[in-house]
């Protein structure tokens, strides 16, 4: 919940969401669900050499199962927030 | 999640010439979209065909070879798209990427060998679908959306209990530091920024932690004792 509730902080703002198949895809994100599926828009893949056939995805809809990572945008993080939130969250809520 | 996967698909209804038939648990059809070709990794467009969407996978089926279909369930299906640049694909499409029980090594092969004229079903890790009319392309992905949205992973409920273990076992600890931290409800995170969403799902997950259950009703329990 707390990824979520996090990420909904997000909505409109560009991130970069890494896949576990190491296809990284940069774009704004539109949504976020409770099994942080993600949808972006305005998208482009990072390596586009590697994944020629993705660069003409504008939207894109991303299974929260298959993220690695997501990158944030600087002005989207909050470490005070951030630090507190986690602490708790590494006790088990 | 392995058996879920990219798997060819015949079997219909009427005579084996209808509709696809669909699980007996509860799965749904959603929707149905004549007209559209599909295209597996690099392989030529197979068309005409019917898009069947249910409540837990799409499944294609030719027109014209009733033995020819395919389904792929939404729970493999890792990322979906609407392609519409002629330099990626020659037809505007849904873009779909399949997860393969293959690792990472079988997955390069798979691109090597995928001149050769059988398919394996098990290592298609693309598909484009591709209807006839592009105009519907906005639709179907709102569709594809929904059905991801149906079919979260199962793993989800493995880790809340293992969530459960680890709380138990702090509990039991009973480090001073860690209750000290815990009970600093006094200005919760998100009220400290008016992020109401955020602390209500923290004021949550301690309501409903058991272990805060247990612990009163020991304590109630201990006072009777001394009273």
């Amino acid at each position: 919940m707390l990824f979520f509730s996090y990420f909904k902080e997000l909505v409109g703002k560009e991130v970069t969401v890494e896949l576990k198949n190491d296809l990284a895809i940069k774009g704004i994100l539109h949504s976020v669900d409770q099994y942080l599926n993600i949808k972006l828009e305005n998208t482009r893949v990072v390596d586009q050499d590697k994944y020629p056939h993705m660069l003409s995805v504008r939207n894109c809809f991303i299974r929260g199962s298959v993220v690695r990572y997501v990158q944030l945008p600087p002005d989207g993080v909050d470490i005070d927030i951030l630090h507190d939130a986690t602490r708790r969250e590494a006790r088990g809520g | 999640m392995v058996a879920s996967g990219f798997r060819r698909f015949a079997e219909r209804v009427g005579d084996g010439v209808g509709q696809p038939r669909v699980d007996e648990d509860g799965e749904e059809l959603m929707h149905v979209q004549p007209g559209v070709g599909i295209a597996l990794g690099n392989r030529p467009q197979e068309f005409p065909g019917t898009l069947y969407i249910t409540s837990k996978r799409v499944i294609w089926l030719s027109d014209t070879d009733h033995t020819r279909g395919y389904a792929v369930d939404f729970l493999a299906i890792s990322l979906h798209a609407v392609s519409r640049d002629p330099d990626a694909y020659a037809f505007p499409c849904i873009y779909a990427q399949i997860e393969t029980d293959a690792g990472e090594d079988e997955r390069s092969e798979d691109s090597d060998s995928e001149c050769i004229e059988e398919l394996d079903p098990s290592k298609v890790t693309e598909m484009r679908l591709v209807p006839s009319e592009p105009s519907h392309l906005d639709a179907l992905f709102d569709i594809f959306c929904e059905g991801a949205e149906l079919n979260p992973d199962p793993t989800e409920a493995r880790e809340e209990n293992e969530w459960v273990f680890g709380d138990e076992q702090i509990a039991v600890d009973g480090d001073d530091s860690e209750w000290h931290l815990s009970e600093d409800l006094a200005n919760p995170i998100g009220h400290a920024n008016g992020h109401e969403d955020l602390a209500h799902s923290v004021l949550e997950l301690q309501i409903n932690d058991q272990r805060f259950e247990d612990a009163e009703e020991a304590e109630q329990q201990a006072r009777r004792h001394t009273e």
